[in-house]
């Protein structure tokens, strides 16, 4: 059977690299993101009020730890969201195009499908992390960091280990994607996802939840245990096998 | 197109999957033996699709059982399924793909390593006239391109079972007689091929073997090489509905 997964990954790496979807979430994401960055930060140098409110005391952090706080900031939010439609896409396209039907009756099972879709969008997601730091490394030394806070540079190491683990906690949205059979499912299990980190950040109970964790520590690493950062890995590991789970046992009977 | 009454390599007993609202399969046997053209006629909504996802494991029974080379098909391993080729409702035809690596792709799903995918796709595009298509992405073709890229892919890796639902749907009259002759060819190596059609003429130029299908029952058998098959066809579904209008 490892032969067969191999197979499915092989196919579904196929289908990503032939997407556009997958090439624009990039595009946007890392657009995005420097864009922004680039934005707060000019904005807060020219004493934006409220560009300085939204940064509040990251305001006044200079070098390289004020561009990671801000860049954790954005990625927290929208990282989430590119990597939750991206997973709805993933997922729920077999059902918009009709595709899934294909995907019966084969020697390859649907479970290996599902794994082959997780493996892949993990390997994006890798991807995404290391052009993400890249572009954000870019903008510091466009800023003249590598000078005036070289010693600062290693507040870059937040950013691919944020960008990765809010691709983990984005995985509800392929079995939201999967159960309800299309890519709105899993966009709005993502929205939700974003409000209930939100809301869970702002009252303040959030070391422990896993959809939260990695926003908190990307923001105030001394803040949360590598305990509870490794338990972020329960969210994957849980709506992953309920995902392959779902597929294992797809009907089509709506 | 032997008439042949072998083992067969697909057989429903006593299936039934019933929808709300009276829908669905109401009990039916099928089997479908090495060398021949099975074809199911009937009415939209008389149950055709649901029996072949039935059939091809999309849908569970909520009684009976499918075997597929003699075995459940809950339990058939990966071998017997490589043997199987289908194309239910929608083609498998990623639209971000071209031509060639959507058959690539159906070829490896189908359990084929890299390089025999690739040599059996280029064998499709030349079998199904697909070669101006090649490089073009499945979204810029027209459907009954598409539908030949989807008969291309469940035919290409030399499946011995074969189960098309509705297979000529949008194709042109090349198209047509392009899958009546593949499908000839593959009998005659011995496959067994399952095929639903509402086209009675087509049917009656390929079929060993004709069930009709109404309200999700068989309720006959029309022979292929009949002289009006049209009225044969309608005065079995019509005497159906009369007989169940009447219990």
């Amino acid at each position: 059977m490892s032969t067969l997964l191999g197979t499915a990954i092989a196919v579904e790496a196929r289908k990503a690299r032939g997407a556009r979807v997958m090439l624009w979430i990039t595009v946007a994401l890392l657009g995005g993101l420097g864009a922004l960055t680039v934005g707060m930060r000019l904005g807060a140098a020219s004493g934006d009020a409220q560009v300085l409110a939204k940064l509040g005391p990251l305001a006044d952090v200079e070098g390289w730890a004020g561009l990671v706080g801000v860049v954790v900031q954005i990625t927290a939010a929208g990282g989430l969201l590119a990597f939750g439609v991206a997973l709805s896409w993933i997922f729920g396209r077999e059902f918009a195009d009709g595709t899934v039907t294909g995907l019966f009756a084969l020697p390859v099972r649907r479970s290996a499908i599902a794994i082959a879709k997780l493996v892949v969008f993990l390997g994006w997601a890798v991807g995404v992390a290391v052009l993400a730091t890249s572009v954000i490394a870019a903008v510091g030394l466009l800023l003249g960091y590598a000078d005036t806070d070289a010693a600062g540079a290693a507040e870059l190491v937040r950013v691919p280990v944020l960008v990765l683990l809010t691709a983990l906690i984005a995985t509800p949205a392929a079995l939201a994607a999967s159960l309800g059979r299309g890519l709105l499912p899993g966009i709005a299990a993502t929205v939700g996802t974003i409000v209930l980190a939100q809301v869970m950040a702002v009252i303040g109970v959030g070391e422990w939840v896993p959809f939260v964790t990695p926003a908190l520590w990307a923001i105030a690493p001394s803040t949360v245990s590598p305990a509870a950062l490794v338990a972020v890995l329960s969210v994957p590991l849980v709506f992953g096998a309920l995902t392959t789970l779902v597929w294992a046992r797809l009907q089509l009977d709506r | 197109m032997n008439q042949a009454h072998s083992v067969p390599l697909l057989e429903g007993h006593a299936l039934v999957r019933r929808f709300p609202g009276g829908a669905g399969v109401n009990g039916i046997d099928l089997a479908i033996a090495p060398g021949e053209v099975h074809a199911i006629v009937g009415l939209n909504g008389a149950g055709k699709t649901t029996l072949m996802r039935l059939l091809l494991g999309m849908l569970g029974p909520q009684s009976g059982s499918v075997l597929l080379d003699g075995v459940d098909i809950a339990d058939a391993p990966p071998q017997v399924w490589a043997g199987a080729g289908h194309l239910v409702e929608h083609p498998l035809a990623y639209p971000e793909l071209d031509v060639r690596a959507n058959l690539q792709v159906a070829a490896r799903l189908h359990g084929l390593r890299r390089a025999a995918a690739a040599d059996v796709a280029e064998r499709a595009i030349a079998e199904f006239d697909l070669a101006r298509y090649a490089g073009v992405r499945a979204s810029r073709l027209s459907l009954g391109n598409r539908q030949r890229v989807g008969l291309a892919g469940a035919l290409q890796h030399g499946p011995r079972l074969i189960v098309l639902d509705e297979p000529t749907n949008a194709l042109d009259p090349a198209g047509v007689i392009l899958l009546r002759e593949a499908l000839i060819r593959r009998v005659g190596a011995g496959a067994g091929v399952l095929v639903s059609s509402h086209h009675l003429d087509e049917v009656a130029r390929i079929a060993d073997r004709v069930t009709v299908v109404n309200a999700g029952r068989v309720i006959g058998m029309l022979d292929p090489g009949g002289i009006d098959l049209e009225r044969a066809f309608f005065s079995l579904v019509h005497a159906d509905d009369v007989e169940r209008s009447a219990a």
